[in-house]
């Protein structure tokens, strides 16, 4: 389980009015295994901050995040990496593949982070499920946005993390392809046992979330929550 | 990091930054490794003169070319020719404070069959000397006979075999170790095959006419100080004494070869300086627009579960490789222009000039490629902070 | 423009330096009385070689199917031009001649970097089949 605990994120204004600003403010936040919790809201509301904090790459102001009883902001730099590379599977915003590793070296790469050989084949298995197969052997340069989107999400799931904290994985994938990625994300919930937690704007999510959260200026709202 | 493989995918797959970096080390290592070299030479060589020449005081004719001649000879092998009375022997012997006192006679040859240039002949009288047959008995146990010559290592003939020279044939017994000094291409022989040779030579139209006329001459003598005498102060009394001669002492015949040698390795020392200044600048520089570049990159990896110090490492790693590969590659070009063309350099330089040992050269070799790293991973060090410090977030959201 | 050519473009820079600087900046002994020596021969020898390796150089770069063969040609001219100074033609006695300091030297130098790039040559031709 991953557990927000009254975080904030507060930041120091160089120009307007006042002097500082929260981008996240006093957020509490329970994300269960099997379960998906999409999190929603404007451009500015603080998703991607309260992600970048739960995934253990930015230190809040206040509060604490927990991973089962590891409280994450307790570790050493050392530590806390290793586990983020074990444990939490980030899926980005934006452009995330290593250029100079083919797609299935980008793939393998947290669990040689990790110090391990990587499994090629499940590796493989994942870029099939996905689609992208055909380009396991291709540099990021060469795949379109949508490729590349489903490239990193393929390294999530390959990395058998038991947390997948995904930021707008939809984003620059069609219809169908949008369909796909959500219902392998729902069984990496239902099937595997994994967190999931999505930050997505797109409708299509609401349908495979048991929880929904809204967040605005910082704070949080429930909008649906798992029985 | 290391167990990724990441370091060597990154520096494979980027091959042309990967070469700019390995050609800008390579050529840091090659000014260090090929500069030390040469300086090392000059060193050894001029220690290689200093043990040759073995005497305290050196006696010539009072000419003043006589000086010049001999400096010449020493230290760029010019053959050349001068001569007082053999009295002077004697003389210099009868000086307080003197304890040996052995003769040389220099006689230039002609373009001898083994050689397209004159070498120089030095006549000795092995019962007196004390500077060359030590030299003689590193190669061969038998004494110099009628006839007989031992070479020095750069004269083209070999133990065994014959030496044409002024008609006169005259038997190799030795082929000398090198100097690094102009007597690498001189030929020794006893004071009776020298007069055979004096007489050939003037039957050939070569004259050695001196002023006082007939009888034999001699070209130089090496004088040892006895112990508790002033070198100086026995120099003096030679000079008193012997008359048509100058006393010299040794080290003044290669003081200025000192001089140039201390020039020599103050410029290679400026030089491989400045070379070094600038590469750390174009390194920093190097670096630094690689930051820019990389961000992105290393927040990736941050997100993938790289600490800090695992990014640091990974440029860290990626420098080293790059500097241990040009540190390589500039120590074998260094070798390549230095060692094949030493004689060359000897010539131009006109300095005594020995290569060093194997173990110096290793140990220098190493000591290059080490520093080689050192300053790569130095240049590379606060990219590797700053790099390791991303934001991984604000970086990536960054033309999301 | 195809990797195979680039061994090809460095053995013409490297053959030309032989063929101009066996007559030139790394020629053979002039002697004070005007003579000949042997190693003006092999000065000679050298940059006929050079030219040779020019020439095999510039087919190498014209012709794409006969490229791995012309590479291999380019062997055993440079071994020729290896052996041609000192071995096969005499050089002056004295090793502090010309021809022994500076021209047997640079030409071996020359003609090792020439070797070494016509067997990569040979190997990467071989692998693209051409």
């Amino acid at each position: 389980m991953l557990r927000a605990e009254n975080l904030s994120k507060r930041y120091f204004r160089k120009t307007g009015g006042a002097n500082h600003f929260f981008a996240v403010k006093d957020v509490s936040l329970e994300l269960r295994p099997g379960e998906v919790t999409l999190l929603s809201g404007r451009s500015g509301s603080g998703k991607t901050t309260l992600l970048n904090m739960l995934s253990g790459l930015l230190t809040p102001t206040d509060g604490k995040v927990w991973l089962d009883d590891i409280d994450l902001y307790r570790m050493d730099d050392a530590s806390l990496s290793k586990l983020r590379g074990e444990c939490i599977g980030v899926i980005p915003q934006g452009r995330s593949a290593i250029e100079t590793l083919t797609v299935l070296e980008n793939i393998l790469l947290p669990q040689q982070l990790c110090g391990e050989k990587g499994d090629a084949k499940a590796a493989e298995g994942w870029l099939d499920a996905l689609g992208i197969a055909h380009l396991m052997n291709a540099r990021p340069a060469e795949l379109s946005g949508g490729e590349l989107r489903r490239m990193a999400i393929a390294r999530a799931l390959a990395s058998s993390a038991p947390v997948i904290l995904a930021d707008e994985p939809t984003g620059d994938l069609d219809d169908e392809n949008t369909a796909l990625v959500l219902d392998l994300l729902h069984d990496a919930a239902k099937k595997a046992g994994r967190v999931v937690l999505l930050v997505s704007h797109d409708g299509e999510a609401a349908r495979i979330a048991d929880s929904l959260y809204r967040m605005d200026g910082g704070a949080i709202k429930v909008e649906r929550e798992a029985l | 990091m290391i167990k990724s493989g990441l370091p060597i995918r990154n520096l494979l797959r980027r091959p042309g930054r990967t070469v700019a970096l390995v050609l800008l080390t390579a050529f840091l290592a090659l000014s260090v490794f090929g500069g030390s070299i040469v300086v090392s030479s000059l060193r050894s060589g001029l220690d290689s003169l200093q043990a040759r020449l073995g005497a305290d005081i050196i006696v010539l004719p009072s000419s003043a070319r006589s000086k010049v001649n001999f400096q010449e000879l020493l230290l760029q092998g010019t053959a050349g020719a001068f001569y007082m009375s053999a009295d002077a022997l004697d003389r210099v012997r009868e000086v307080e404070g003197v304890e040996l006192a052995a003769p040389q006679t220099f006689l230039a040859s002609l373009k001898a069959d083994c050689c397209a240039v004159k070498v120089q002949v030095i006549g000795i009288d092995p019962e007196a000397d004390f500077t060359v047959q030590p030299w003689i008995a590193q190669s061969t146990s038998r004494e110099l006979g009628d006839m007989d010559v031992a070479v020095g290592c750069k004269v083209n003939a070999n133990a065994g075999e014959s030496l044409k020279l002024y008609g006169q044939h005259c038997h190799v017994v030795a082929k000398l170790a090198e100097t690094g000094t102009g007597l690498d291409t001189a030929v020794y022989c006893n004071m009776d095959t020298m007069r055979t040779l004096l007489i050939a030579a003037e039957a050939k139209g070569v004259t050695h006419k001196i002023s006082s006329g007939d009888g034999d001459v001699i070209s130089a003598v090496y004088v040892k100080a006895a112990d508790g005498y002033d070198i100086d102060g026995v120099m003096a009394k030679i000079n008193a004494h012997v008359r048509k001669a100058s006393a010299v002492r040794a080290r003044s015949l290669f003081t200025g070869a000192a001089d140039s040698l201390a020039g020599i390795s103050r410029t290679v020392s400026i030089l491989a300086g400045a070379v070094w200044a600038l590469a750390l600048v174009i390194l920093l520089i190097a670096f630094m627009m690689m930051t820019r570049e990389r961000r992105r990159e290393f927040a990736v990896l941050r997100l993938l579960g790289a600490s800090r110090k695992g990014l640091s490492s990974l440029i860290l790693i990626e420098t080293a490789l790059c500097g241990l590969a040009g540190g390589v590659l500039g120590v074998g070009l260094a070798a390549m222009l230095v060692f094949p063309f030493t004689t060359l350099i000897e010539t131009k330089l006109g300095l005594p000039y020995l290569t060093p040992g194997m173990g110096t050269i290793l140990l220098l070799a190493i000591a290059t490629v080490l520093a080689t790293v050192l300053i790569g991973a130095l240049a590379s060090a606060f990219s590797a902070h700053r790099l390791s410090r991303t934001d991984p977030g604000t970086t990536l959201r960054e033309g999301a | 423009m195809t990797k195979t050519k680039i061994p090809a473009i460095i053995i013409l820079v490297l053959s030309l330096l032989l063929a101009i600087g066996s007559q030139t900046f790394m020629g053979a002994c002039v002697h004070d009385d005007g003579s000949l020596g042997a190693c003006h021969w092999a000065a000679r020898v050298l940059s006929g070689i050079g030219g040779l390796l020019a020439m095999l150089a510039i087919l190498a770069l014209l012709v794409k199917k006969e490229r791995a063969g012309l590479y291999l040609a380019m062997v055993p001219t440079a071994l020729l031009g290896v052996f041609t100074p000192g071995t096969l033609i005499n050089l002056c006695g004295m090793a502090t001649m010309r021809c022994r300091a500076l021209m047997k030297p640079a030409a071996m130098i020359l003609l090792a970097f020439a070797l070494a790039a016509a067997l990569i040559g040979w190997l990467m031709s071989r692998r693209n089949h051409d």
